[in-house]
């Protein structure tokens, strides 16, 4: 990388079924917040990338309301209408590009009390084909995907209710999460009602309300503005077609094509070793496996093993989703965005109860669309070089 | 809350208007073959692959696809997931008597179709199971005359 860029600050709303405070409210407490917290005001800000969804706020431009009360008033800002791992490459690159040395990304979503994220998903359907004949909806979509791994490499439901349950113990460990339960077995999980086979209500994502923001920094201004920058070694991302039946959805090829980018950059070339710990966007258990995998993160069709034997638990081989992931809490748009800043908590030894040891590099991954159309992959590390 | 106080908690604000797409002539031509109980595809003349429902351009060869062929009105099922619920604006409905909601690989299609299959005991659903298209009689020149898919035989 040209120009070097860190993670200097970060901080997150708790994630909620029901934030109860207006969007601009949850926005101007969390990123005041972090200014206090970081001991700077909105003069060091100078560029400003939101990511929040027209659909989802329910007007058009939705960052409209949300640039005041985030300090981007009379400043240099633009939006990310997809994933928050996306907006924090595009807040890279503007930093990378010379013009700026500081920038705040935020993602915020209202999907746990505002909107419905079923029916919001309903219209990234093809509106003259698949919206008129009704057949497809997210869960359905999710459920033909987690079939297509499963039948492929011999995966039982009850390795999905084992990968759910861990999520779902991370979670309750972590502060920020929705959803989470202590003491949560593979058959609590198998308790809970069938949507459409093999995902049951407990494989699913919660509704969620929550934020989060970043503050990015070039080399150039990142040790002034913390001790402990974390730096963005590498960033890819990549977008399969529309159409699910063109896709083979036993794997994700846009995810390892985005992940490829991403490790050519930060110069990886054995994931699985260099990799300390894993946070991915996951909607559904069944998306764990052939994330992580299009990651490099386990081997190909591993799925049964890595639940079996545990290895992506917070004390195992390869940590994934200490902070309970996409089971524990699922923000539209500030997903990914926590997804770097639970990676950077890692690194800087501040996770608490989900820290895993030794943490040096970690990978945020974020996705869009059905079936993760759309990923995005991003490594992040304590080492500058 | 305390007796007679009053809380504006909620704006509730419905969108109410109505867009008005164009279909495109690929799938206009799709579903006027459906009229005639055909299920038309697009073949790319560069990777070959055939496509259902066709549509103008293929990703891979960043072309726009031109040769049409029919393909069906038989398939295999490839990938299926059993209902226990419907969505209903978003919000999670139990159903009475679960679905079959399908991909099937038409014959002569390289790209899959969701589908739903009707008479069929989801206990009996299978991959690599036979299906066949059930036509809506008389057809009404909707998506819809490809009704949904039964078992073959």
């Amino acid at each position: 990388m040209e120009r070097k860029v860190a993670v200097v600050g970060y901080a997150m709303t708790r994630q909620a079924s029901d934030i109860g405070v207006p969007r601009p409210i949850m926005l101007f407490e969390l990123v005041k917040g972090l200014f206090d917290q970081m001991g700077i005001t909105r003069d060091d800000i100078d560029t400003f990338v939101l990511c929040s969804n027209d659909f989802q706020c329910g007007r058009t431009i939705s960052n409209v309301f949300e640039d005041t009360p985030v300090g981007a008033y009379m400043k240099d800002e633009t939006k990310v209408e997809a994933d928050g791992v996306m907006a924090v490459m595009y807040g890279a690159i503007r930093i990378m590009s010379g013009l700026y040395d500081t920038a705040l990304v935020v993602g915020n979503s209202l999907g746990g009390s505002e909107f419905r994220p079923y029916l919001i998903m309903d219209y990234q359907l093809h509106p003259a084909y698949d919206r008129q004949l009704g057949i497809l909806n997210e869960p359905v979509t999710a459920a033909l995907q987690a079939k297509a791994y499963m039948e492929k490499y011999k995966i039982t439901e009850d390795h999905l209710n084992k990968i759910a349950a861990r999520l779902l113990r991370n979670a309750a460990k972590n502060p920020f999460a929705l959803r989470g339960k202590e003491d949560a077995t593979p058959e609590y999980i198998a308790s809970s009602e069938y949507l459409y086979e093999p995902l049951r209500e407990l494989h699913c994502y919660p509704f969620t309300d929550g934020a989060c923001a970043v503050v990015l920094a070039s080399d150039k201004r990142a040790k002034a503005l913390t001790d402990k920058p974390v730096w963005i070694k590498g960033f890819g991302d990549s977008i399969e077609g529309y159409f699910l039946g063109d896709r083979d959805l036993s794997w994700s090829r846009s995810a390892k094509v985005a992940a490829d980018r991403a490790y050519r950059m930060a110069g990886i070339s054995n994931p699985a070793k260099e990799i300390d710990v894993a946070e991915i966007s996951i909607k559904f258990a069944s998306q764990e496996p052939i994330i992580c995998e299009a990651l490099g993160l386990f081997p190909e069709g591993s799925g049964a093993e890595v639940a079996d034997r545990g290895l992506a638990e917070i004390g195992g081989e390869m940590p994934v989703c200490p902070s309970g992931g996409g089971l524990g809490a699922y923000p539209f748009s500030a997903m990914g965005l926590i997804r770097v800043a639970e990676c950077a908590k890692q690194i800087n030894g501040e996770a608490g109860d989900i820290q895993v040891k030794d943490v040096k590099t970690a990978v945020a991954h974020g996705q869009d669309g059905f079936c993760a159309q759309h990923n995005a992959v991003m490594v992040l590390s304590s080492e500058e070089g | 809350m305390k007796a007679g106080e009053r809380i504006v908690a909620h704006a509730v604000v419905p969108l109410d208007f109505t867009y008005n797409y164009r279909v495109g002539q690929y799938i206009e031509r799709y579903i006027k073959a459906l009229g005639e109980k055909k299920i038309m595809a697009v073949k790319c003349q560069d990777c070959g692959r055939v496509f259902v429902p066709p549509r103008k351009i293929c990703g891979t060869c960043n072309r726009i696809l031109d040769e049409w062929v029919e393909v069906g009105p038989e398939g295999t099922i490839e990938i299926f997931t059993i209902g226990h619920v419907k969505l209903n604006k978003g919000l999670v409905e139990k159903i009475d008597k679960p679905s079959i909601i399908a991909m099937v690989k038409l014959d002569g299609a390289s790209s899959l179709l969701p589908c739903v299959i009707n008479g069929l005991d989801p206990e009996k659903v299978k991959k690599g199971l036979r299906v066949k298209a059930v036509f809506k009689e008389p057809p009404e020149d909707s998506l819809f005359d490809l009704d949904h898919f039964e078992p073959v035989g």
